[in-house]
């Protein structure tokens, strides 16, 4: 399994559950922005699970050294990666925040996939599993910078699915609402609409092997972001979303 | 939306419930941060402390301190975060052979927690408490820096934080040993025991057995007081288990766990309704002697088997009351605290009652001691308050002490028995309730 963002929580919940479920792996590669803190996690899964593994260096924010995915080979790709940044109040006209939000969550980000993505192409089998975000169904005024960076990740994933359909890979994108993360806590977060990383990573999981195309992580946020899509523009715009 | 960081947060006996700024990471320099940020931090574990040692002004969650960092499969010694759970290290080590040395009777525990409380089991009279097999660990101290402690390092800190109810600093990683297995089942022996005179016979007779509990009616009075279902195992050879056990001896079903869904509403446990649990328990069991293999989640965990059961006490919650009487006194003062629960018909769903071993005198802030524990849940209500007082007076009066984890309303005499643990910088609400003398 190659994993993109091996620090986040979800990836890490997921690889456990893959691991739980009796998948298996030669080897594990952690792409990693962190590698240090990756560490850890590589030496819990030689423990817990005597799974080997491999911590790739891989920061989207800085110039990406493809020599290094090279020899990186394997039939399911998950990826986590992504970066919140400064929501619009404090951060919408601040410009390097607005590159970063772009770069990791879309302008970067895509190329890595699309290196992925060939070769999986070129063995005509393989999955990848990219996390985007319901953020990025409608342009809400509080954070639509990144949303507007998970819009066109999920545009791209609904064409690279489309794409190697015939080619015998399968594209699942998986579009969370709240998680119970690092990232939000402390938020006031509704738990009947927040899921706990290993919940999260259970579903995933099912979606996986259920070949979904796209899958909320909890059923309710497909009903509350049918709801979001459809009010119409000029009473939207009106809305403190 | 900015983070706020205050939330309710109580603990097991869902009493009290406090509203304080609770934080979880797995970063060390953001712990420390956090350390030096705030002047009363304590840590919590995952919140089986029944009261309110675990509970402060500045709450440290060490769930995202939940990885394995290594494991010595062949000396069976583990090293881990401290917010892993029990119930994680048994998932890892039981298929390969390796069973705690010392567990509490949940699974639910971290490891943070069980050297903070220095948890006991059944067997302690047999194999000591939980930090008898921790070789070292590393905390985070006041001053924000991390030590290891062990028996040759920091020594002073490391017995000072065992039993030390978090109030030396956060402990961050552990390592301990573990005891060989060749099955992932016990050999049990249940006994009944028509009143206590029987039951504390048995425990004599059983001194050989390395894990001995009795559950105890407590609603029993007069002859049949102390009548009790005494029960004793060992942990199964692979050659002695049934044929249909031995091919997987070290490989547990799956088993489905129902979930108490809410809190049941405050009449359905009444005197009544444990009066009719208590009978049907006591009765399950036809024969005098029953010998039985069980799978070790049977054994150790009854409990576990239902998802969130502390809801059943309903919304305002239930303390549990455990205390040791020294042997020498032992039996003279069980028979006065079941005699005074008797009286208060105030009963209680579950008694437990273990004879302890000899104590480690390093391990100054341990519970434990030579003699008789019984533990009981009672449920909130207006005359807990009473009973408590009532209870404190016969533990005093045979020179006995309150189990501190499990603490949440007693006497400040019974529970004022750490040494070296005062610091500024980590502070429980129990500790404070307790230095300022009131219960
Ligand atoms: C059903 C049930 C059965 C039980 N049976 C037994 C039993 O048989 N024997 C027994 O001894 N206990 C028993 N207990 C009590 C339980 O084992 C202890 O309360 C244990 O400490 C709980 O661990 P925790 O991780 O939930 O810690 P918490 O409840 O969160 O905290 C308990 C204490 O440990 C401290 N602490 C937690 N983590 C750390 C850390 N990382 N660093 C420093 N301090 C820390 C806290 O400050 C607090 O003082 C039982 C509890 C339940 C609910």
């Amino acid at each position: 399994m190659i994993v993109l963002g091996s620090n986040s929580e979800v990836a890490q919940a997921f690889v456990e559950e893959c691991l739980a479920q009796g998948e298996k792996f030669p080897t594990i590669y952690l792409l990693s922005s962190n590698p240090e803190t990756t560490e850890k996690f590589a030496g819990h899964l030689q423990v817990k699970f005597l799974q080997n593994s491999e911590i790739i260096p891989l920061d989207l924010m800085k110039e990406i050294d493809y020599k290094a995915l090279e020899n990186i080979n394997s039939d399911l790709l998950f990826c986590a990666s992504g970066y919140l940044g400064l929501g619009t109040e404090e951060g919408l006209y601040d410009d390097e925040n607005t590159t970063q939000i772009i770069d990791v969550n879309y302008a970067k980000l895509v190329p890595v996939l699309n290196f992925f993505a060939k070769k999986m192409e070129s063995k005509r089998s393989g999955t990848m599993i990219v996390l985007s975000s319901v953020a990025g169904e409608r342009g809400r005024q509080s954070n639509f910078i990144y949303g507007s960076a998970k819009a066109g990740l999920t545009a791209y994933l609904s064409g690279l699915r489309n794409y190697l359909f015939d080619k015998k890979v399968h594209v699942l994108t998986v579009k969370p609402g709240f998680m119970e993360t690092k990232m939000t806590e402390g938020l006031p977060l509704n738990p009947a609409l927040t899921a706990t990383p290993k919940k999260a990573a259970a579903g995933i999981y099912k979606a996986y092997k259920n070949k979904k195309d796209v899958a909320y992580v909890l059923p309710i946020w497909a009903i509350i972001m049918m709801i979001i899509r459809n009010i119409p523009e000029f009473i939207f715009k009106k809305l403190k979303l | 939306m900015k983070p706020n960081f205050v939330q309710k947060v109580t603990n097991w006996g869902n009493f009290p419930i406090v509203e304080k700024e609770m934080k979880s990471d797995d970063s060390v320099s953001k712990i420390k941060q956090f350390v030096r940020d705030n002047n009363e931090v304590i840590a919590r574990g995952n919140g089986r402390c029944y009261g309110d040692a675990s509970l402060g002004e500045h709450i440290f969650s060490t769930k995202r301190l939940n990885k394995f960092i290594s494991f010595d499969r062949l000396n069976g010694i583990i090293e881990c975060e401290s917010g892993v759970l029990l119930s994680e290290v048994l998932e890892v080590t039981v298929p390969q052979g390796y069973f705690l040395y010392v567990t509490p009777g949940t699974k639910f525990v971290s490891v943070g927690g069980a050297i903070a409380s220095d948890v006991h089991g059944k067997n302690h009279h047999a194999e000591g408490c939980f930090s008898e097999y921790v070789t070292e660990f590393k905390l985070l101290n006041e001053n924000s820096e991390v030590i290891t402690c062990s028996r040759e390092e920091n020594t002073d800190k490391f017995w000072a934080t065992i039993g030390g109810m978090g109030l030396t600093g956060i402990i961050l990683s552990a390592k301990f040993k573990l005891k060989n297995i060749e099955s992932a089942y016990i050999r049990q022996e249940s006994i009944k025991a028509e009143n206590l005179d029987e039951v504390f016979k048995l425990f004599d007779e059983s001194e050989d057995w390395t894990y001995n509990v009795a559950w105890i009616d407590c609603f029993q009075k007069g002859k049949n007081l102390g009548r009790s279902i005494l029960m004793r195992g060992e942990h199964a050879l692979k050659a002695e288990l049934p044929s249909n056990l031995q091919k997987k001896s070290l490989k547990l079903k799956e088993k489905f766990k129902p979930t108490v869904p809410f809190y049941f509403p405050g009449f359905v446990l009444n005197a009544l309704t444990i009066k009719i649990f208590n009978f049907l328990y006591y009765n399950k069991q036809t024969k005098k002697q029953l010998n039985n293999f069980i799978d070790y989640e049977t054994f150790f965990y009854p409990l576990d088997v239902i998802n969130d059961w502390n809801k059943i006490y309903g919304k305002s919650g239930f303390i549990q009351y455990q205390m040791v009487i020294p042997k020498e006194n032992g039996k003279e003062g069980m028979r006065q605290i079941l005699d005074a629960i008797a009286k208060s018909g105030n009963g209680s769903f579950l008694a437990v009652l273990k004879l302890f071993g000899k104590d480690n005198p390093l391990a100054y802030n341990s519970f434990p001691k030579e003699g008789y524990t019984l533990a009981l849940d009672f449920k909130v209500n207006k005359g807990l308050k009473k009973l408590v007082e009532q209870l404190d007076t016969i533990v005093e009066n045979f020179g006995g002490r309150i189990y501190l984890t499990k603490d949440s309303m007693s006497k400040s005499s019974l529970t004022n028995y750490l040494q070296n643990v005062d610091s500024s910088k980590f502070v429980s609400l129990q500790h404070k309730r307790i230095l300022s003398g009131g219960n």
